[in-house]
């Protein structure tokens, strides 16, 4: 799983500069047999970017050895908040000229 | 420089931002708010003209894209007006008191976007047109506020890009009837992307905004680059456009400037023309003009009138 969440750690933000994990959208992730699962959330139900970041993370774990296919699944039970923000990511906002 | 002085001149020279009012000359703050003036109207209409194809929308989630570039254009020509307004202009009247011929935005604007492909095109080709121009007055911008403004303006452009690009990919790969409208989408709007960078070098000699470090490349520098970085794009998701590269330079495939039928949206390689012809038609704006300035205007005025 490690292995999984450290690809998605290299996902950007396709609006910010922050990867998806540092921006606390990864709720969860599964493999079994090759079938990857992800549970993540967006910062608003009204995020203009999401079949975008979907895209992404298929687009990169079906890079990764033996992954052959990537269901994401969308919570919204606990929805994000800025409270999810790792101390990088905050950073990262933070230098970016957004205050968090 | 108009006028000559040397205190100012040394400043810019020395590669200085420039930070107020008081340290410019009258020269200076001309050049910069006519700058302004057209980045702030081009982010403008931009609005409206994206919206009338956004409603046109394939999905919730892809008119929710629309509806947030539109957004953050709108949000972009605030960042300039609210410029010009610390300059001593009236936002207000730049926006809604002028007459729709007198907004200084590309003419490309004028000619309607009249569906959802026509919209992720001029997101591919107009918004990398934005971004090849503001990219460089964010590196080179002597004006420190606009200067740092821009920073947040580059990121957004960069997800208007993709939203473009995206479709078109997934539009070219579905092939069928839906990859000849990008292709008529392509055909007219690629040659007015590429007039957009305005006269040849060759032929202008005004290089005011290139002396005040307002900009830091010339208008075939600017053309070059965007070139460099829609030719390639066009041809690896397999849509054809009448240009090619030759060694380090991109060249046309067809005379520049030629003349445009705005109506029927298509170009007439063979009716060559002169730059004179084309400032004519800018000057004279496009078919959607007055429609894309009345489209903010209109309510304006009519709110202003019931709720005086």
């Amino acid at each position: 799983m490690r292995r999984l969440l450290a690809a998605l750690a290299e996902i950007q933000d396709p609006e910010m500069p922050i990867s998806l994990v540092d921006l606390g959208l990864i709720y969860g992730v599964e493999e079994r047999d090759g079938h990857v699962e992800v549970r993540l959330t967006f910062t608003a139900m009204g995020c203009p970017a999401t079949d975008m970041i979907v895209e992404d993370i298929r687009r990169r774990l079906l890079a990764e050895p033996g992954v052959r296919d990537v269901e994401v699944r969308v919570v919204w039970d606990p929805p994000w908040t800025a409270e999810r923000l790792t101390p990088e990511g905050r950073f990262a906002l933070e230098s970016w000229g957004l205050s968090v | 420089m108009a006028t000559a002085n040397p205190a100012f001149e040394q400043l810019l020279k020395k590669g200085d931002l420039i930070e107020s009012r008081s340290e410019m000359t009258p020269e200076y703050l001309r050049e910069l708010k006519h700058t302004l003036i057209v980045s702030g109207d081009t982010e403008l209409i931009s609005a409206p003209a994206y919206y009338l194809a956004a409603r046109r929308a394939p999905s919730i989630n892809a008119f929710m894209t629309g509806i947030a570039i539109i957004q953050d254009e709108l949000a972009h020509a605030h960042i300039a007006y609210h410029i010009l307004e610390e300059l001593g202009e009236d936002q207000e009247k730049l926006i809604f008191s002028r007459a729709p011929k007198d907004f200084r935005y590309p003419y490309a604007f004028d000619v309607p976007l009249e569906s959802w492909t026509e919209l992720v095109v001029a997101n591919a080709l107009y918004d990398q047109a934005g971004f090849c121009l503001l990219g460089d007055i964010h590196e080179k911008c002597s004006y420190g506020p606009w200067k740092r403004g821009l920073a947040k303006v580059m990121a957004e452009e960069n997800f208007h890009l993709r939203n473009g690009r995206t479709w078109m990919k997934r539009i070219s790969q579905a092939g069928g009837a839906g990859r000849d409208e990008l292709q008529r989408a392509v055909d007219w709007m690629f040659p007015l992307t590429v007039e957009w960078f305005g006269l040849p070098d060759t032929l202008k000699q005004h290089t005011t905004q290139l002396e005040y470090r307002l900009k830091g490349l010339t208008n075939d520098q600017l053309r070059q680059w965007w070139l460099g970085l829609v030719v390639p794009y066009c041809e690896s998701v397999g849509v054809k456009v009448p240009a090619h590269q030759d060694g380090d330079k991109f060249v046309l495939d067809y005379p520049f400037p030629c003349q445009f039928d705005a109506e029927a949206k298509r170009w007439e390689f063979d009716k060559p023309c002169s730059w004179d012809d084309v400032m004519t038609r800018w000057r004279a704006r496009g078919p959607r003009n007055a429609e894309m300035v009345a489209m903010f205007q209109e309510s304006f005025h009519k709110f202003r009138a019931a709720h005086a």
